[in-house]
């Protein structure tokens, strides 16, 4: 089993350090690219969120980003140690009203639920545990494709 | 790439601003977006159309840098465009419920002669 483990402090900024470790971690496994992009969506909005709203008193915590290869797809664990949050109870988005803009609040949780086929948390002791899979077939694709590698239409 | 995985670029076609977004749109850079369309809005660009053919993913925070955009062009009477929305972000404004709260064209050409 490959996995990859790497932890970031709540600074919104280290959101780009996670997104170059996806991309290595994808390429290096072959990860396919339509299930690449459904991990760096996801991943991006969770840890966004637990950065966000894990400390309201604030200081410096960090947050542990577990990667993992299983057979049957990808396994992305994100543990922090904030206030208990279950991320799927995320109210869904308010409808908007007829001939108002609906509101982006709670969007990024409603599209991470479409994009993974496994949402699950655990209270474990002081930490929130997230994890998500997304079934897909990995180690099949070029090693030299990347998300870059897409062409304009 | 610039600006963490994002490319923003600005050309004019006649009276149109173009914004072509290059890259990823998520919470590390849709700042970036925001600011550069609300600093066109309040130059005076009353056009604005927004290419994302060259985007290979965005996030809910590009959606809330999109709307908030929109509502500032609006209240500036200028009006903001998308064109090229194609597929992943196609499916991802999809499901986010997102696709008809944007004004959005087919492909940069089709836009620029709707808009111009």
């Amino acid at each position: 089993m490959q996995y990859i483990k790497i932890t970031i402090s709540n600074d919104p900024a280290n959101l780009s350090v996670l997104r170059e470790t996806l991309d290595r971690f994808g390429a290096e496994q072959g990860i396919p690219s339509e299930a690449l992009i459904a991990l760096h969506v996801v991943l991006d909005e969770i840890v966004s969120n637990v950065i966000k709203f894990a400390w309201p008193e604030g200081g410096a915590h960090e947050v542990l980003v577990r990667l993992t290869v299983l057979d049957t797809g990808v396994e992305v664990e994100v543990v922090d140690d904030g206030r208990p949050y279950d991320p799927r109870e995320a109210p869904a988005p308010e409808q908007a009203a007829p001939g108002s803009r609906p509101r982006p609040g709670g969007v990024g949780i409603h599209m991470v639920k479409q994009l993974v086929d496994g949402f699950e948390y655990e209270r474990v002791g002081e930490s929130n545990c997230v994890r998500l899979t997304k079934q897909c077939i990995v180690g099949a694709r070029s090693q030299t494709e990347g998300p870059n590698d897409k062409r304009r239409a | 790439m610039t600006n963490g995985g994002l490319n923003i670029a600005q050309s004019h076609s006649g009276q149109i601003c173009v914004v072509t977004l290059t890259g990823r749109i998520d919470n590390t850079n849709a700042t970036d977006v925001m600011s550069r369309l609300n600093t066109l809005i309040a130059s005076g660009e009353k056009n604005i159309l927004v290419d994302l053919g060259a985007v290979l993913y965005l996030t809910s925070a590009a959606f809330r840098a999109l709307l908030v955009a929109t509502d500032e062009a609006e209240r500036n009477a200028a009006r903001l465009t998308l064109c090229c929305v194609m597929g992943h972000v196609r499916e991802l404004f999809e499901m986010g419920g997102l696709l008809d709260a944007f004004t959005v064209l087919g492909s940069r050409e089709e836009a620029i002669a709707r808009l111009g």
